[in-house]
């Protein structure tokens, strides 16, 4: 399949080539007209189109966007809900990932009657639609008195997430060779001992696909936000949609673009910085085994 | 209603009652015969898409690492994100028709957005734009993890590179396609985001989907019992694919 | 420095019907070289896990020097094990590696230095102290792995299989280094191997398991010449003992057998006068490469010797000998011959066939009769 290299300029090899610019430019050109517009002022957008440079750049759209552009009631714009997406992302990622971390060893290497039960329970998690726990969910929270919190929904994420980041761990920590635990348990190595010192230090990769994946997942997330959270205590995702889906007044799409990037841009920031593990994650996630 | 009476003790059992009576409910099967449509063209142009990327990509082309960063980051998007993109993309007065009219294309007319007829349409655009991607990503991995004596061996038996590909290449993918085929149907069952963002299941309900119709029957009309017939059913859709292939996950782990 | 005993060893895994290992009783002296040998999966790594206690058993009972550790857990067992794919931590030095253990036993730290610096000098390993396992070469990770081992001195060693991963070459070359070192320590060593070429040439003694029950113990020597039976006899040797089905007969000369070559040719062997038992029946002959020869005038007067003139099928030089390929009673059967010795494919030659070395077993059981 790689002699091709050998005739560089066939035209075979330059319909390739143009067939992948094209589908770069369609993959592109949502997020920059998105950007493009989020600079415009709304008259610029009324008069020239999509693709037209902004006549004057303006940052009006994203100060709005931050400060004070209306979501539902409400009008201050998204920077509180912005930060509720951080409160509530950090520590449900770090709880789940070390929980998942700390199961992925349990269910690899220290197998207990019914493990196998419990890790096809766990690929079973990983697949229920977020609907079908939704009423039980909802149920639980109130009973425990966390409806409508910031710790409910960070615990709804936690809960939902293990299943996958044990997975994770789960999948690594099979590849590591049992002789090791075997060296460390004859060394004189104990349960922790051996989690801490041996496993732990080998886990940096996993940890990076663990924590991405879930960063990603929980920040995007907007069903547990719309339905576990109400008020000022909502996630960015469900903030975005009620700006955008607010019809009174004029409509700002600036704003709307402007608003749009900013739930977008941690996630995209992440994904530049360390794509490499999200690609590992998102593969690892769906060839699951 | 059964799984969770235990949480409702003032619940008495009604049986199918609720199945019956979402079974005649025009809106849910509207969402249903989308979610048909919506969740089967999803699918299948993702695959398409994708393992033309992947096999292109596959190509020693340089940039591919820059190339295929780009074909992902969609992935990296909340579909709500997604969704106000594309929204605005597709509306009639601002984006794709106003560009092609500007350029002078006058008689470019584009409202899928707005028509009941074609708007589960705009939602398969929106999905594929930001999942085949990951399809490709898939694939590109399965290609890498062909052994390349395989491939040396059909050329030594005289076959060109579109036989070898259709022959030998693309069949050796099968637990590739398995997978992406899993984790797309799973993406399509539950979308609800997308939908919320983009047509909010209009107009009137000609885009609904079964995971919107679930969350406006439960939680902005009330119908606790209806909102959790339709959740099962979800979920038995869900199971009706996962079973299968955790079984020969499983079996094939036995196995080995 | 220390005496095991295992004492009819039992182990059943749930999920299999069948016992993996079905009662193994071997009492190993202090300072002795003991080879586990067996085809894979006969149960010799699972014998070599419960003796250091990473899978219990289901019955029977293992003792250090008299006491019963059947029920301590690994740890505290002092025991060290080498394993096959190292099981080097790849995130520690080599130094760190070999500490390990001693840092878990919170042993002061200048005699942990001490300790790692007498075990690299031992193995030659000292330049590589601050290296990271993945840029060691396989032999110098085994080096590393045995300086783990030897780092906590314990009672017993395990090795499973420590050399299987490594090329010919440097196989022969850790075989020696083995050897010496359990010369120098006399130390008590359990090894298992599928390799019957380092059982031989490690052991002082050799169990030999299949199917999870012990088949013959003994010194290389008894194992060689003396199998217990057929399956032992197979499995050590190389090339491996031929078995020719043969009948036992009386002649003035005493009992023989009459079997046939390739082309017809019937030659008549004598046999043992210990085999008259079997006078009649159709028995089992083993017999091993060495045992056909080039004619020799020293032998040749001996009464449990003969010579005959065979076809030769093929012939492989080796360099020292030339193993020959002929056929007896529809068997092939490998002689080993003087290279010197005109053997040509296709030609009849003159063999020396010593029936005083070859064994005999009973076709039924597969046992040892003479």
């Amino acid at each position: 399949m790689h002699d091709t290299n050998t005739r560089p300029f066939s035209i075979s090899r330059v319909a390739i080539y143009a067939t992948l610019i094209v589908a770069m430019l369609v993959y592109l050109i949502p997020v920059v007209v998105m950007l493009l517009n989020s600079f415009k002022t709304t008259g610029d957008i009324r008069a020239g189109n999509l693709l037209a440079l902004p006549t004057t750049w303006t940052l009006e759209g994203w100060s709005k966007a931050w400060s004070s552009a209306c979501t539902g009631v409400q009008c201050e714009g998204v920077h509180g809900f912005f930060w509720n997406s951080f409160r509530m992302t950090v520590p449900a990622v770090l709880i789940s990932t070390i929980l998942g971390s700390f199961n992925g060893y349990v269910l690899s290497k220290w197998s207990f009657r019914g493990s196998n039960l419990f890790f096809s329970l766990l690929l079973f998690g990983c697949f229920i639609p977020f609907q079908v726990i939704i009423l039980p969910m909802a149920f639980t929270l109130g009973k425990l008195g966390l409806a409508n919190t910031l710790t409910g929904l960070v615990l709804v994420h936690v809960i939902y997430g293990v299943a996958f980041t044990t997975l994770f761990f789960r999948n690594y920590y099979v590849s590591v060779p049992d002789a090791l635990i075997k060296a460390a348990r004859l060394d004189g190595a104990g349960f922790f001992t051996i989690f801490f010192r041996i496993l732990i230090p080998l886990s940096t990769p996993i940890f990076m696909v663990c924590l991405i994946w879930q960063f990603t997942q929980i920040w995007n997330d907007f069903l547990f936000g719309v339905v576990f959270a109400s008020g000022h205590g909502q996630p960015i995702t469900v903030a975005i949609n009620n700006l955008v889906n607010t019809s009174t007044g004029v409509k700002e799409y600036n704003v709307d673009m402007a608003a749009a990037m900013i739930a977008a841009l941690p996630t995209l920031l992440v994904y530049i910085v360390a794509g490499k593990y999200f690609i590992r994650g998102l593969t690892a996630g769906s060839v699951k085994g | 209603m059964t799984t969770h009476s235990s949480f409702l003790p003032s619940y008495d059992f009604a049986g199918f009652e609720q199945y019956i009576k979402l079974m005649h409910n025009d809106r849910w099967l509207v969402a249903s015969t989308n979610l048909g449509i919506f969740g089967g063209l999803f699918i299948l142009i993702c695959l398409a898409i994708g393992i033309v990327l992947a096999i292109f990509l596959d190509q020693r082309i340089r940039q591919e690492g820059f190339i295929r960063t780009v074909y992902l980051y969609p992935m990296a998007l909340s579909m709500i994100v997604t969704g106000v993109v594309w929204k605005w993309l597709l509306n009639p007065s601002l984006g794709l028709e106003k560009l092609m009219h500007d350029w002078g294309w006058t008689s470019f007319s584009f409202d899928w957005l707005v028509n009941s007829q074609m708007v589960v349409y705009t939602l398969v655009i929106a999905a594929v734009w930001q999942a085949s991607g990951f399809v490709m990503a898939l694939f590109l991995a399965g290609l890498r993890g062909i052994d390349p004596a395989i491939i040396s061996a059909a050329r030594v038996d005289g076959a060109g590179l579109p036989t070898i590909y259709l022959r030998i290449v693309l069949p050796a993918l099968r637990p590739v396609y398995f997978s992406a085929v899993m984790v797309l149907a799973h993406i399509a069952i539950k979308s609800f985001d997308l939908v919320t963002a983009m047509t909010a299941g209009g107009p009137g309900y000609a885009s609904d989907l079964p995971a919107l119709f679930m969350y406006s029957t439960t939680f902005t009309r009330g119908q606790m019992g209806l909102g959790a017939a339709s959740a099962m059913l979800m979920l038995g859709a869900v199971l009706a694919l996962l079973v299968p292939y955790l079984y020969s996950e499983l079996r094939e782990k036995r196995h080995a | 420095m220390a005496q095991l005993q295992l004492k009819d060893i039992r182990k059943t895994y749930k999920n299999s019907p069948e016992e993996t290992l079905k009662g193994i009783n071997i009492e190993i002296e202090s300072g002795e070289f003991l080879i586990l040998v067996g085809p894979s999966g006969c149960g010799k790594s699972t014998l070599m896990n419960s003796i250091a206690g990473l899978e219990s058993l289901s019955g029977g009972s293992i003792s250090i020097n008299g006491r019963d550790i059947s029920q301590v857990p690994p740890k505290d067992r002092d025991i060290a094990m080498v394993f096959q794919s190292y099981a080097l931590y790849p995130t520690m030095s080599v130094r760190d590696n070999i500490a390990f253990g001693l840092k878990i036993r919170r042993q002061p730290r200048d005699q942990i230095n001490a300790e790692v610096s007498r075990v690299a000098s031992m193995l030659q390993i000292e330049p590589l102290l601050d290296k990271k396992p993945s840029q060691l070469s396989g032999g110098q990770q085994q080096r590393v792995a045995m300086g783990r081992a030897l780092a906590r001195r314990p009672k017993i060693y395990l090795f499973d299989e420590p050399l299987s991963n490594l090329d010919a070459k440097l196989r022969v070359e850790m075989r020696t280094e083995i050897k010496r070192l359990h010369q120098q320590l006399n130390t008590t060593i359990v090894y298992v191997t599928h390799d019957q070429i380092e059982a031989m040439t490690l052991a002082d003694r050799i169990a030999v398991i299949k199917d999870g029950e012990l088949l013959q113990l003994g010194t290389p020597k008894e194992v060689y010449e003396t199998p217990a039976n057929q399956f032992v006899a197979s499995f050590i040797g190389s090339p491996a003992m031929s078995f020719i089905p043969i009948t036992v007969t009386e002649t003035d000369q005493g009992l023989a057998a009459r079997v046939t070559g390739a082309n017809r040719e019937t030659l008549r062997l004598p046999l043992p006068q210990g085999l008259s038992p079997y006078l009649g029946r159709q028995i089992t002959l083993g017999i091993r490469p060495e045992h056909i020869s080039q004619p020799e005038a020293a032998r040749i007067e001996h009464p449990l010797v003969t010579r005959a003139e065979l076809t030769i099928e093929v012939t492989e030089p080796t360099g020292p000998d030339v193993i020959a390929l002929i056929r007896l009673n529809d068997v092939a059967v490998h002689c080993r011959l003087n290279p010197e010795h005109p053997a040509r494919a296709g030609e009849p030659t003159q063999l020396m066939f010593d029936m005083a070395r070859t064994v005999y077993f009973d076709p039924d059981t597969g046992q040892r009769i003479g």
